[in-house]
């Protein structure tokens, strides 16, 4: 992408409104500890205050205690959300705009973190490269978490003499790890990168809403601590999709699922809005549509979906919790509620959310690809007609997963042939790949690596669900562990080893030191081959009748359950390692270049550490994002061993 | 760029606040786009319950419904709290100071608000009376939660008009709040439409929930008896 630049006004010449006190105002005496212990105490307080009202009115009204220990326990995790969020100092800017007294632009620059050193990443920094690194820590430690739980998980399936944990037990790591992973999944390529890197990336300054943007990532901080803590209160018993009537029946763990989703639902709500305003309004001049990075367009499907479809998961979630809270009857039966109404309301998102999760991680693929293969991208026309179509066809899907419930058989045959539908879209992604990719010499590194393990593991992540689409098929197939293997493909094998690559792709610019792909090459490839053991391991299971979420099974299963927790084990092996190349290459890593792979892409034309503001002057785009040899799309000598003598001389 | 002195600027950023403010419109649009999906949620799980009246339980005990004129006037309370705002908007951005209609629609609001919550507490049904009782709750909860955030919304605009923020030549500020407003009266509309015209359920003959019975653990050891329907 050809650039110019553009001089913009002075700052300085623009008349400011009266400076009250020091820049930043309350924020300045706001950080994660004034959250946690604002948090804390109005949740304690409105736990002994709740526990004189609440719950004799819930003994009292529904001649059942539960409704008003649950109303006590929902009470006291909401009271803990606004708790921190009051404390790190969330409400200061609403309060700010309804006085009058709007932000200077030396409040602006407070808020950014101007000149805060590392103290910035612990408060409510609106900087967007500040959000975009406290995502990918965020990421980090749920994945840490998840996969703690996924090992628990494999040990007990593993170890088929005897049982390692109590089946209730069993059940409430199964949820557990199933929630957490989603989370993570969801935010580890739109988090970080759609955060740190697409502002840049398309030209701008920073986000549209600096301050959602800190809104969004602390709601999302605020709202881990009750899933964690349901752990201690008998956990989610009933797998990550709370079922009802089995979660309306399940211990007070579900509430803090309930909290969580409800709360996770507002940050990502305004996610998504600040990355599509973003792209859509903040562009650089001269970026027109179709000069767009293709990465910023899997954003945008990406946040188009979430925003559509995550408010049907969170009042699905805000209906199970009246009824548990309330003894309303939203979904039960007895009292004119409907358990097949939750399941709607639920997969109404719960599909969409695998290519929530997928389109980023394989619009970030796109973008390694051109820039590895010297290539421009083979039709950047289909690879968005390709999103356009996910995003289009994922509304009518959801039904796919109740064929086996009974709810209205005459609709399981339009929706098997709209589930198979949107495999063309896919299709034309995997193609985009592909031809960019065909008959190019790739410079091997490793998130060039990443492109082809996404390729293998959606392909067979796809083909899988194909089978499951079909009616006939998910009849046998319903509720085995081949689903299982066949999600854990689409969701870990293209979603997290594309954002791993992505990471490192990135990691340059993010941290302004080189990753140590030696290590991380070692890590990565470790977790893929133990991926590959465990998840294909997991297919003969399924296809021999393994049901999931049972505890107990047949001993003609446990070969490939032995097979499996031994890739499991060598997946955790392998992150572990990868993990390490991360935190060292972080901590001392070589210093990195502006632009160590010789991109095209605006990300890499400003400096490295990047500026408070991006760039020093503003861009103009004068050419397509992926010029890369054109004429010659074979001509790669000269740009890519320029570049690859700065990644050497490290 | 050339920037002419009689353009406002955004202090923060420095842009023209006509460019701030086509940002923030966008902005509003998906914010109510997301807002759409979630009311939606909430009338399908209306017209769902309505339309199935599982276990003959959708009515409440004796059928005592709601009282629907009270419905209508929170609605209309909603769409005159609107039309003021834009009323309002446009009298700041013709010039005018326009406090005095934005001040109005605060009251407007402000007792359509106490309406929804003295309706909220004088139902003649509790909220576990059945599908109906549970899901006209949740449309006053949400219309009230509504209400509650332009209230907000508006005071703030008429702080900001007082103060001389919210103007002729920056009334944006005006504009966004009566977009919301106008939704959120949309969203009350909507409301009351589902919990006036659709009260008795449709379904009169929805199946009885919940009458299996226990087979004997003696009778269930002969096929015969496993495979006999329960009663």
């Amino acid at each position: 992408m050809s650039t110019a630049t553009v001089s913009i006004h002075e700052q300085a010449d623009v008349p400011q409104p009266v400076q009250h006190g020091a820049p930043g105002g309350f924020v300045r005496h706001c950080n994660i500890l004034t959250g946690i212990a604002a948090g804390l105490v109005l949740a304690v307080v409105t736990y002994f205050v709740g526990s004189l009202w609440l719950v004799p009115w819930g003994t009292t009204t529904a001649n059942y205690v539960q409704v008003g220990n649950d109303a006590l326990w929902a009470a006291t995790f909401i009271a803990w959300v606004i708790g921190f969020m009051a404390g790190i100092g969330a409400f200061a800017g609403p309060i700010r705009w309804s006085l009058g007294r709007d932000l200077t632009h030396a409040d602006a620059e407070y808020l950014a973190g101007k000149d805060l050193g590392r103290a910035r990443y612990w408060k409510y920094t609106t900087d967007h490269k500040v959000v975009g690194l406290q995502y990918l820590v965020m990421a980090l430690v749920l994945f840490g978490v998840g996969g703690l739980l996924a090992m628990m998980i494999r040990t007990e399936l593993g170890v088929t003499w005897k049982e390692v944990f109590s089946p209730d037990f069993y059940n409430a790591i199964i949820g557990t790890h199933g929630i957490v992973m989603i989370i993570a999944m969801i935010i580890a390529v739109a988090g970080p990168l759609g955060n740190f890197i697409l502002p840049i990336m398309i030209g701008a300054r920073d986000m549209a809403f600096p301050r959602l943007n800190a809104l969004s990532f602390w709601l999302l901080f605020a709202a881990v601590p009750p899933l964690l803590i349901s752990l201690a209160m008998g956990g989610i018993r009933d797998g990550w999709s709370v079922y009802q009537p089995l979660s309306a029946q399940a211990p007070t763990g579900a509430i803090g699922y309930q909290v969580t989703i409800i709360v996770f639902a507002f940050s990502t709500g305004i996610a998504a809005v600040n990355l599509i305003t973003t792209t859509v309004t903040m562009r650089a001049r001269g970026m027109t549509w179709n000069r767009v990075p293709v990465f910023a367009i899997g954003i945008i499907a990406s946040s188009i979906m979430g925003l559509i479809w995550f408010p049907m998961f969170q009042y699905s979630q805000v209906l199970a919790l009246s009824d548990r809270a309330f003894g309303s009857s939203f979904f039960n039966p007895v009292n004119g509620g409907s358990v097949w109404l939750y399941e709607n309301l639920f997969w109404l998102l719960g599909h969409p959310e695998v290519y929530v999760v997928v389109i980023p991680a394989t619009a970030a693929m796109m973008e390694i690809a051109v820039v590895f293969m010297r290539k421009p991208l083979f039709s950047y026309k289909i690879a968005v007609a390709g999103f356009a179509g996910v995003v289009g066809i994922s509304a009518i899907v959801w039904v796919h997963h109740m064929y086996m419930t009974g709810w209205a058989p005459a609709a399981n045959y339009p929706f098997m042939l709209s589930t198979e539908l949107i495999s063309i879209p896919f299709g034309f992604l995997v193609l985009v790949l592909l031809g960019t990719i065909w008959r190019g010499k790739a410079w091997t590194s490793l998130p060039m690596m990443a492109v082809y393990v996404l390729l293998w593991n959606k392909v067979v992540g796809g083909i899988t669900g194909v089978y499951l689409s079909d009616t006939p098929v998910d009849q046998y197939m319903h509720g085995s562990m081949f689903v299982v293997a066949h999600f854990h493909f689409m969701l870990m094998g293209a979603g997290l080893f594309g954002a791993m690559g992505a990471i490192v792709y990135w990691f340059p610019k993010m941290t302004a030191r080189m990753f140590d792909e030696r290590i991380g090459s070692i890590g990565f490839w470790t977790a893929f081959f133990g991926f590959q053991l465990t998840f294909m391991s997991m297919f003969v299971a399924g296809l021999q009748g393994q049901p999931r979420r049972v505890l107990q099974f047949d001993n003609a299963f446990n070969i490939s359950n032995w097979l499996s927790t031994i890739g499991a084990y060598i997946i955790g092996i392998g992150m572990l390692i990868f993990l390490a190349a991360v935190i060292t290459s972080w901590r001392s890593g070589v210093k990195a270049p502006a632009n160590p792979w010789a991109s095209t892409s605006l990300e890499w034309q400003t400096q490295t550490p990047v500026p408070l503001e991006n760039f020093p002057v503003l861009p103009v785009v004068t050419s397509d994002p992926y010029d890369y040899g054109v004429p010659d799309p074979y001509d790669t000598a000269s740009s890519k061993d320029q570049a690859k003598q700065t990644v050497g001389a490290r | 760029m050339t920037v002419t002195r009689d353009i406002p600027l955004s202090p923060t950023t420095g842009e023209p606040v006509s460019v701030v403010a086509r940002r923030n419109r966008l902005g509003v649009w998906l914010c109510i786009i997301s807002d759409v999906t979630g009311v939606v949620a909430l009338l399908i799980a209306y017209a769902y319950l309505w339309a199935l009246n599982v276990n003959g339980a959708w009515a409440p005990p004796k059928d005592a419904f709601a009282d629907p004129v009270t419905f209508w006037v929170v609605a209309l309370g909603g769409i005159v709290t609107a039309a003021l705002i834009w009323f309002g908007y446009r009298t700041v951005a013709r010039g005018g100071r326009g406090v005095a209609i934005l001040a109005l629609a605060v009251l407007v609001v402000l007792a359509t608000f106490i309406l929804q919550i003295v309706q909220l507490s004088t139902f003649p049904f509790d909220i576990q009376d059945g599908g109906y009782a549970s899901a006209t709750f949740w449309l006053c909860i949400g219309a009230a939660f509504h209400l509650s955030l332009v209230l907000t919304l508006v005071i703030g605009v008429v702080g900001r008009t007082r103060a001389g923020l919210i103007n002729a030549a920056n009334p944006y500020h005006a504009r966004l709040v009566a977009m919301y407003a106008t939704w959120a009266a949309i969203a009350i509309f909507l409301g009351a439409l589902f919990a006036t015209t659709m009260t008795v359920s449709p379904n009169t003959q929805s199946p009885p929930f919940g009458e299996f019975q226990q087979v004997p653990a003696s009778a269930s050891a002969s096929p015969a008896a496993s495979a006999s329907p329960a009663s």
